[in-house]
């Protein structure tokens, strides 16, 4: 198990490092006179040349990826050509703000996921019915179209919630719960009718096997059959969709956290590409691939430890 | 049933997760909000770069630098130069010198002394700081201490526009034991009526300033507690606006209906111009471009009142010509110089050779797809192709100087004679890239240049110049939609789409 995993992070490193590369060259190459983007319309030529020069833009390509990967080794990952503020602090402040929201929305839609899947698998009839057409619903649904909908009922008509973010170092945790919650519902509803769906076809592929009808034959209960032995056989499935999700979750996150004015990394990873702000977009890229390797990593671990069956030697 | 082990400790990660999760709030727990009778919270479209007032720019983000610097000169609401910092100015005959008078009594927030000095540092480091508005200060050579209240600004050459530039970035006065540092950049250091409070502020999302308790001018601090919320979404700006969040916020035509039906207050102002720049007058690239009549047929073509209807919701008012109505330079003559005339128009493409028709390139810009479309039909009426290409990216501006396009669609500020001559005019104008001239013109230039006072009134010569000859098809000004709830009076700031802070006060 830890030469898996050891392999696997070694496998990440490789392409951390190969991103990196592609980011970096493709960002140059598309940025033009990045000088010039910060310094406004009315900078003149020689303003253009002092900045190049300053923030190091008149050394080779290569020198400079190499000196940024290097500096990255160190722990040092620059600071934002705008602001000059350093990229570690940006992505310190930002990530545990999208981190919960999507940690959140996860953790909700797996128990609700799962619920509705095994009760359509279990139940179905109506019920599977009900819930085939409501997940074409939710699926056709962007979570943004949805936000918008919940600011406006449930904040604006309503008053409920905020209308954006009150997240702030003087507020309690009651903002977070209060700043998160449409937010989270708004993520969340794609990702529980996608799950469901998965986990119905898993669950009844299961019951259909025959060791299904083994168990049952010697006198086992449903419920026992269900929780112990169906649902660790389909939890795979499960689990492959809710990484799946979670990794597509960094891209909806960005929208969302506008709409709410969420001071996580969407509003971060969005400015600073429009600007080409090359160090802050090389952190935001290294933090949403050290993510999709983490949970691509974890995903493996606990199908293994949940089924035998696939684990790797 | 009972619970295998691996089923609890999923149970008791899943616990756990939930418990992390809303232990990330705990610990940011402290003091409510107070003085909310005196508090006012600003929603903006971006936080500021750098608290380095060297940094400082024009526009929606000149304005929290107001919060905590303030400036050598106070521009009113409706444009008119007073003393703040500065007592008085005067040019001397050549208009080559103004020699400053400054106020003794006032201190930085860091303890520093304001005097001649302090002034001195301010306008060297806005030099040599390479910060987004340094040509406020192109035209000064140095800046001499004359005795503790006094300073000569030695000019290069006349600038009209220099005391105007003193009430904006340029004019911006930090400590200068803070200038130059670090801790600047994070944190302001200024005499300004607030002080921000660091630990309740996170970049990016709000900036919480505090009244300066000692502030010598308390007309210009009316509220305890200043909020900008930074809200880059207008669909953020308008929930939060209409749901209470924020006080004041700048929107556009269709959000501000949303506005408008929760009983929000407009203070409308118009600041930028829309239209396009027929940047290739020489032919360089596109032959057609060259000829005069050409260019007048284009901006014959055009129902600005009918497309300012239809696209901006009226909001705003037709014109022909690039210079803005407070500038001085702006006359009623020019304002419907090319009226809708397709006949003309195809007239005057007629009598150039171009019967057969013109064809046009522009670039696509992001958010003016409709605009542009409008404009692409009515031109195709008049017999002109207009070739939409790719949307500008963020390389905009070098594209631009490298003469990618001979025409482009765009909306530029309109602000005091010299900045509009020297952003879309000069030969050393970004929005200039083909470096057209004309001695007629450059005679103009040169006469506004050095016109002192009178710069106003000479530009209005440049303004007749570049309209007779089409240099630009202008569409209309267009207003900012400035809303506000009526908690706040808000006095709209010529040339500004967003007001100085000193314009807010607590409604009456």
């Amino acid at each position: 198990m830890i030469r898996f995993i050891a392999k696997r992070l070694g496998s990440g490193l490789a392409v951390l490092f190969v991103v990196s590369a592609i980011t970096f060259f493709l960002l140059y190459m598309s940025s033009g006179s990045i000088a010039r983007n910060i310094l406004g319309d009315q900078a003149t030529a020689e303003q253009v040349a002092l900045k190049e020069a300053e923030l190091g833009l008149d050394q080779p390509l290569v020198a400079r990826y190499f000196s940024w990967v290097f500096d990255a080794l160190g722990g040092n990952l620059g600071a934002s050509w705008f602001t000059s503020e350093p990229v570690a602090n940006s992505l310190a402040s930002r990530i545990p703000v999208t981190m919960t929201m999507v940690f959140a929305a996860m953790i909700l839609i797996a128990i609700c996921a799962t619920l509705i899947g095994v009760t359509a698998a279990v139940k179905r009839g109506w019920v599977d019915r009900v819930v085939q057409v409501g997940a074409i619903i939710g699926d056709s649904i962007p979570g943004f179209v949805i936000g918008v909908i919940l600011v406006t009922v449930l904040a604006i008509q309503l008053g409920l919630f905020p209308a954006t973010s009150t997240i702030s170092p003087e507020s309690g945790p009651d903002a977070w719960v209060y700043s998160m919650s449409l937010p989270v519902i708004a993520l969340l509803v794609n990702g529980v009718t996608g799950g469901a769906q998965q986990i119905r076809s898993a669950v009844i592929k299961q019951l259909e096997r025959d060791y299904v009808r083994t168990l049952r034959s010697r006198g086992i209960g449903e419920r026992e059959i269900l929780f112990k032995h169906v649902l660790r056989s389909a939890a795979p499935a499960g689990l492959t969709v809710l990484s799946l999700q979670l990794i597509g979750m960094l891209g909806g996150v960005v929208i969302i956290e506008q709409i709410f004015a969420l001071p996580g990394m969407g509003p971060l990873a969005v400015t600073a590409t429009g600007q080409s702000d090359l160090p802050v977009v090389m952190g935001v890229v290294m933090y949403t691939v050290g993510v999709v390797i983490v949970v691509n990593l974890l995903v493996d671990v606990l199908n293994g430890w949940l089924n035998p069956k696939v684990r790797v030697s | 049933m009972k619970l295998g082990p691996k089923a609890a400790a999923t149970a008791l990660t899943v616990s756990a997760a939930l418990a992390l999760t809303a232990c990330g709030g705990a610990a940011n727990s402290g003091p409510a909000a107070g003085a909310a009778a005196t508090a006012l919270t600003i929603g903006t479209i971006q936080d500021v770069r750098s608290w380095d007032p060297a940094q400082a720019h024009v526009g929606h983000v000149l304005q929290p630098y107001q919060a905590v610097y303030d400036s050598l000169i106070l521009r009113e609401p409706d444009g008119k130069l007073s003393p703040l910092l500065a007592t008085g100015w005067k040019y001397n005959d050549t208009n080559t010198k103004l020699t400053v008078d400054l106020r003794t009594d006032v201190t930085f927030s860091d303890g520093a002394k304001f005097d001649a000095e302090a002034a001195k540092a301010n306008m060297d480091h806005f030099k040599k700081a390479n910060g987004p508005q340094l040509a406020q200060l192109a035209a000064v050579q140095d800046v001499a201490v004359v005795d503790a209240d006094t300073i000569d600004i030695n000019l290069a050459t006349p600038d009209p526009a220099l005391e105007y530039f003193l009430s904006q970035a340029a004019g911006l006065m930090g400590s200068p034991t803070a200038l130059g540092t670090e801790g600047i950049k994070t944190e302001p250091a200024g005499s300004g009526p607030y002080v921000m409070d660091k630990a309740g502020s996170v970049k990016d999302s709000q900036t919480v300033f505090n009244a300066r308790q000692d502030y010598w001018n308390k007309d210009l601090q009316k509220y305890q507690k200043l909020t900008f919320k930074i809200l880059a979404d207008i669909t953020a700006r308008t929930n939060a606006l209409v749901s209470g969040q924020v006080d004041a916020t700048i929107l556009d035509p269709k959000t501000g209906k949303q506005a408008e039906g929760a009983k929000m207050k407009l203070a409308a102002n118009e600041v930028d111009w829309q239209g396009l720049l027929l940047m290739d007058r020489d032919g360089t690239k596109n032959a057609p471009l060259k000829d005069v009549k050409v260019r007048q047929a284009i901006n014959y073509a055009f129902d600005r009142k009918t497309i300012l209807d239809q696209v901006m919701l009226g909001q705003g008012t037709p014109t022909s010509q690039p210079f803005g109505k407070e500038s001085g330079a702006w006359t009623e003559g020019l304002e419907n110089h090319y009226s809708y005339d397709p006949a003309k128009a195809k007239q005057l493409l007629k009598e150039a050779g171009y019967e057969n028709g013109v064809t046009l390139e522009i670039p696509g810009i992001p958010n003016f797809e409709t605009q542009i479309s409008v404009v692409k039909q009515q031109l195709a009426d008049v017999g002109i192709t207009l070739n939409v290409g790719a949307a500008l990216t963020n390389t905009f501006t070098s594209d631009v100087a490298a003469q990618k396009y001979t025409t482009m669609y765009f909306s530029l500020f309109q602000g005091e004679p010299t900045v509009a001559i020297n952003q879309i005019i000069s030969t050393k104008a970004l929005y200039n890239p083909f470096k057209n001239a004309d001695p007629e013109l450059d005679a103009k230039i040169e006469a506004v240049r050095t016109g002192g006072a009178d710069a106003g009134k000479l530009a209005q010569d440049v303004n007749k110049y570049v309209v007779d000859q089409a240099w630009f098809a202008p569409l209309f000004r267009v207003n900012q939609m400035y809303y506000h709830n009526s908690k706040v009076d808000v006095v709209p700031q010529i040339q500004q789409a967003v007001p100085s802070i000193y314009n807010y006060s607590p409604a009456k």
